[in-house]
């Protein structure tokens, strides 16, 4: 705002509301749209976040079923779990925000540096079929590549004359594979994001640097990297808000309901699932959900504040 | 000017998408929405009519049909894609009739399995008379929640009287009853449907005889001896290739062997709380109280899991296909129930065993055989309902009494035309016909309707094997007693956070113990397991139980 | 790193191609072919397995080259000739559906990254608060059918998916790298915000409404979950992934429930289906990419900037 005000002709702070408003009534009407989007497909259902505080009637509706208080909370707060649940999920998905992050970042630098046009392409295009495979078939091709009895890791190192492996009796190994998974799933579509961000850089001053003589790694670390700081940032500060929220596709998949991995596998949504599974109950879900988004918003609202004490520019708001 | 005209129309591009679709779905329910406050009027007053009517009210004629309407009946299961002609063609036959007898016509409304209980539950909560009939079920659909939370309407005896007078005087006052919560009737149950969906092992009875069990297998270590024989025998072939879901069958099939426990439905999917046949009103959990047996069952578990009865990675076997592959002799074994057998044991032409192999013979050893411990089902285990939010709750029970009870409905309904669905044998058995194709013409199964099958005009599929069907459900007669609970409904309100926690724990548990996949000795693993249960509050459960059994049966 | 760096600095810098670029180039080849197997080899396993016939995947699981190839799986997908109408609804919901969500985000992230713009945190947060809080299943499917009456309709589809606030977000931070200048020379044309947007910033965000363009195509294609709530068994024709996560799935969340104790599924997909419906569903867009690709390569900055 205070670099805003600099460059305007009148002082904006002299402004009244609907003076401001006149001023800016194109920028607000291109606003407008996705304005009257978010009221009408995320404002306006929000109040039925009420539903997590009542016993659910069909004919009362959500807001004219009895008031239960904290009831839907308490099987989540009771199950003795909550705190290694929330860690678990905050676990992985830290994991996967920085690995992932990183992975793309490096994985789109590199396709940068590329000249052959063609493998650029070839490559690129082949880094995003994961990215289609649904959870259920990756779930399939992870069972095949490491089951005990037919898996094709344990076929070669049977036929190599080394001992069978059994990852699915142990919980150790999990954590890793569900990266490496993640990863790979991922980073086709993420890397695409900081991609599109390096060729948005000034051409000029690429041109110039390499006129300077600076060469690959200077680029990268002197131009390439600092302007990718703002999309990275942002990347972080918005992945921030769902960390308490699980990849519940990921973890069923893969993981299914063995319950000799939940140790270290076992997420909020996965345990939820477990629990709820026959017993469909609109208020626990969203009770449940409502907790994740109170953490996120706990978490992000922190961040962002230090985010946009030390670089204004940098927070999302 | 022209920057100003396409702000507008790129900003417009979306707000006249809500509009335009808010204003014409408006037009189209306003008609609706008079219709659903105008609803419960016409209710009481066809009620009150009906009342003031001569005592047997059965008079269809004094009934105001006047006004076509579309019945919706909401059920599980997909949406028939390769028989959509038939089924297409069926449903034209029998709207005919409908509409002839009722001004009526029907259409389905499909639940598919994808996450059916989620989508179930949000259709009914719409409450907007988008579906009118209802399938449900008391022991694995939320017939009792559902009719508590108001999902479903109340109905009236001379609402019955009036609109389903077959079904009326069909169902036995008794039963009647059983179909009541707080005094009212909430759910019409398929009560003249005999079907055994109690569990047990299907296996080679040729096999077992081989192994030495001249009689079949008789007990859970015959099972044992079986599942050794054919692992040394046939090496080839995965005694049982299960995918890890059968857990909860298998520890409450151990149970009922190895105790007189009867469970009670609808409580969580395991049914950890019951009575025992000669004490049906004490209500305790066998699954804390019964450690010796449990114990026993983790070990022979475990030894089924040392002799290689299923992968090693049983728990994360999704893609089993074991019911195939028995049919083609591919396993040893199957684990479901007597329904899923009498497939499995005709020589159906699906189940090339036979045909393969002159001397295969399939047998079934169930759950509770050793002790005679068998339940019959609940006659809510299908059951329909109708919803709180239809516009036409009449005109919904004259559609079901004639599906229910009109010959003509009923053959279309469950087997489709005949000539080309099916036809009839001579022997009166049901047969399809030369050109018929499986995959095309198929409607039996397909309309999924398991809430008002009636066994008055069910004709029996002349591919089973009857002589071995009738057999063992007179052998089920013998020792059954009907299921006790039926008129319990459990007020779970208070005690949801419990079950739901119980629920995980046993998922957790009982998984590593039903496929003798834990560390450590079977006696910590079960005592580990029920300290879990115990700390998620298990007996505060059983005591509410108890509380609320003593309410309603002493 | 750093001192390799230092090394390449003193001897390479002066080559036109320095040892630094070489060895990033040929690093980057070795690394992004490896990464590119790795990526390539489970989808030959889903094609071939596709190809292969049950009795083979039985006994030999999953195949990495079919053995005598059978078309089998795919008669069985395509068969009701459903799949191919399908297709058409997708493609028409994809194509609608990037469109008009690419309009608007891109106008809302050119807004809201103006400095001048007084209102600009607020709708900023008013959107980025979506992302953090939301209602739930119950009260949003009430909403879209009580109130908006959309059960049944594709608009149920196609209407919350045009945006999302992390798609908005993303394209203001895209425009912010084109420099305020040029919204300022604009303005000293004469130029009013929607005239600047159009013909001065627009043709600079190529790359951006590309990358935009295609997440928001992908999440048409790759959508079911909304298809699943809104469109019943009274829609005959269902958006294409759906028709195939309902066949992949059904199976798996039937036995995990309690209704897998009493039901018999009729038809369980076989290992081939489900692979031959992954092959058909992620097809046509992968065609699709290498076009959106070109929006990539060529670094347009540099002439509109000059221009």
């Amino acid at each position: 705002m205070g670099k805003a005000k600099a460059q305007l002709p009148k002082r904006k702070s002299d402004l009244t509301f609907f003076q401001k408003v006149k001023r800016s009534r194109v920028l607000l009407l291109m606003c407008l749209p996705a304005v009257i989007f978010f009221l009408a497909f995320s404002y306006a259902p929000m109040p039925g976040i009420w539903v997590a505080f009542v016993k659910y009637n069909y004919r009362d509706g959500i807001f004219g079923s009895q008031f239960i208080g904290l009831d839907n909370f308490k099987f989540l707060a009771t199950s003795g779990k909550l705190f290694s649940l929330t860690k678990n999920t905050i676990l992985y998905n830290l994991a996967f925000i920085i690995l992932g992050n990183f992975l793309a970042v490096f994985v789109a630098i590199l396709l940068n540096e590329m000249r052959s046009k063609w493998f650029k392409k070839v490559s690129q295009t082949i880094m995003f079929l994961p990215y289609f495979i649904s959870q259920v078939l990756v779930g399939i091709l992870v069972f095949n590549l490491l089951n005990y009895d037919t898996g094709f890791v344990n076929g070669i190192l049977t036929s190599l004359g080394m001992e069978r492996w059994e990852p699915y009796s142990d919980p150790s190994v999990w954590p890793p594979i569900l990266i490496i998974v993640y990863l790979w799933q991922q980073t086709g579509y993420n890397s695409v994001v900081y991609f599109a961000a390096i060729m948005g850089i000034d051409g000029e001053m690429m041109e110039a640097a390499k006129v300077d003589g600076a060469n690959g790694f200077q680029r990268i670390r002197y131009i390439i990297l600092p302007s990718l700081k703002p999309t990275i940032v942002i990347l972080l500060l918005f992945a921030l808000g769902g960390i308490v929220k699980g990849n519940f596709g990921l973890f069923y998949n893969i993981v299914g309901t063995n319950p000799m991995l939940f140790g270290t596998t076992d997420i909020i949504e996965t345990y939820v699932y477990r629990a709820t599974i026959n017993d469909f109950n609109f208020s626990t879900a969203s009770a449940v959900g409502l907790y994740q988004s109170l953490i996120g918003f706990i978490i992000v609202m922190t961040v962002n504040f230090i985010v946009k004490k030390i670089e204004p520019d940098y927070s999302l708001f | 000017m022209k920057k100003k005209v396409l702000a507008l129309l790129l900003s417009t591009t979306m707000i006249a998408g809500l509009v335009g679709c808010g204003g014409k779905s408006d037009a189209g329910t306003g008609t609706n929405d008079n219709a659903a406050s105008n609803a419960p009027a016409d209710n009481s007053s066809a009620s009150s009519n009906a009342s003031t009517d001569n005592a047997s009210g059965t008079d269809a004629s004094a009934i105001d049909t006047s006004e076509h309407v579309v019945i919706t009946y909401m059920t599980t299961g997909e949406t028939p894609t390769g028989t959509k002609e038939r089924y297409d063609e069926m449903m034209t036959e029998l709207n005919k009739i409908l509409t002839e007898k009722c001004n009526a016509e029907l259409q389905t409304y499909f639940i598919s399995w994808t996450d059916y209980l989620s989508n179930y539950n949000l259709t009914l909560a719409q409450m907007d008379g988008t579906v009118d009939l209802v399938g449900t079920a008391s022991d694995w659909l939320d017939a009792w929640p559902n009719s508590k939370n108001g999902a479903f309407l109340e109905l009236t005896e001379d609402m019955l009287k009036t609109y389903a007078p077959q079904t009326w005087a069909s169902v036995p006052a008794e039963n009647w009853e059983l179909c009541k919560y707080n005094g009212d009737i909430y759910l019409i149950p398929e009560d003249n449907y005999a079907q055994w969906t109690n569990h047990g092992f299907i296996y080679r009875l040729d096999w077992a005889k081989a192994a030495g069990l001249s009689d079949g297998v008789k007990s859970w270590e015959d099972l044992t001896t079986y599942f050794k024989y054919v692992k040394e025998t046939y090496p080839d072939i995965i005694p049982w290739d299960s995918d890890g879901t059968q857990y909860a069958q298998m520890a409450g099939g151990w149970i009922a062997s190895h105790s007189d426990y009867v469970p009670i439905d609808g409580i969580n999917s395991a049914a950890m709380w019951g009575g025992t046949r000669d004490d049906l009103y004490t209500v305790y959990s066998p699954f804390v109280t019964d450690t010796d047996s449990l114990v026993e069952f983790a070990k022979m578990m475990k030894e089924w899991n040392d002799i290689g009865v299923w992968q090693t990675d049983v728990l994360n076997n999704t893609s089993s296909t074991n019911r195939d592959d028995y049919r083609v002799g591919k396993v040893a074994a199957e684990q479901h129930h007597t329904q899923t057998w009498t497939d499995l044991v005709s020589h159906t032409p699906a189940n090339t065993i036979y045909a393969d192999d002159p001397n295969a013979e399939t047998g079934f050893f169930y759950f509770g055989q050793e002790t005679g411990n068998v339940t019959a089902l609940s006659i809510t285990h299908g059951a329909m309902a109708v919803s709180a939010g239809s516009k036409n709750p009449e005109r919904a029970l004259m559609v079901y009494d004639l599906l229910r009870n009109d010959p003509e409905c009923y053959k279309l309904f469950c087997y489709g035309l005949e000539g080309v669905s099916y036809e009839i044998t001579d022997d009166g058995l049901r047969t399809t016909p030369a050109s018929y194709n499986q995959d095309t013409d198929n409607i039996n199964g397909t309309t999924n309707y398991w809430w008002g099958r009636n066994d008055d005009l069910e004709i029996k599929d002349a591919s089973r094997d009857w002589d071995k069907i009738d057999a063992l459900y007179s052998e089920y007669d013998k020792v059954k007693i009907e299921y006790p609970y039926g008129q319990f409904v459990a007020d779970v309100d208070n005690i949801r956070s419990q079950i739901s926690n119980i629920n995980e724990i046993n998922t957790n548990y009982m998984k590593q113990i039903a496929f003798g996949k834990y560390n450590g000795s079977a006696e910590d693993i079960v005592a580990e397991y029920q300290a879990a249960l115990k700390a998620a509050g298990i007996d505060e459960v059983t005591a509410e139980l108890q509380r609320q059994f003593d309410a309603l049966y002493k | 790193m750093a001192n390799k760096d230092k090394d390449l600095m003193e001897s390479g810098a002066k080559v036109k191609l320095g040892t630094s670029d070489k060895v990033i180039r040929g690093f980057g080849y070795v690394f992004l072919t490896l990464y590119s197997v790795c990526c390539i080899m489970p989808f030959i396993i889903i094609v071939s397995t596709s190809f292969t016939s049950e009795a083979v995947i039985r006994a030999e699981g999953v195949q990495f080259l079919p053995k005598d190839i059978t078309l089998t799986a795919y008669n069985m997908v395509t068969k009701s000739g459903g799949i191919w109408r399908s297709y058409l609804v997708t493609i028409t919901l994809t194509l609608v559906g990037t469109l008009i969500g690419l309009s608007i985000i891109s106008m809302t992230g050119y807004a809201l990254q103006r400095k001048d713009f007084p209102f600009r945190n607020a709708i900023s947060f008013f959107i980025y608060f979506t992302s953090l809080f939301q209602a739930g299943l119950a009260p949003y499917y009430l909403l879209m059918t009580q109130t908006y009456h959309l059960k049944d309709s594709y608009l149920a589809v196609l209407l919350p998916l045009l945006m999302s606030p992390w798609l908005i977000i993303l394209m203001k931070n895209f425009v912010k790298a084109i420099p305020h200048e040029i919204t300022e020379s604009g303005k000293i044309d004469g130029a009013g915000d929607m005239r600047i947007f159009v013909s001065l910033i627009l043709p600079m965000l190529k790359p951006a409404l590309a990358t935009i363009g295609l997440f928001l195509a992908l999440g048409y294609w790759n959508e079911w979950y909304q298809s699943s709530l809104f469109l019943s068994s009274r829609v005959a024709v269902k958006p294409l992934q759906f028709t195939l996560y309902e066949i992949v799935n059904k199976t798996d969340m039937l036995k995990n429930s309690v209704a897998g104790q009493f039901i018999n599924l009729a038809d369980i997909p076989q290992e081939s289906v489900k692979m031959a419906n992954a092959v058909l569903a992620t097809g046509p867009i992968i065609l699709l990419y290498p076009f959106i690709q070109k929006y990539f390569i060529s670094g347009i900055t540099v002439g509109a900037v000059k221009g």
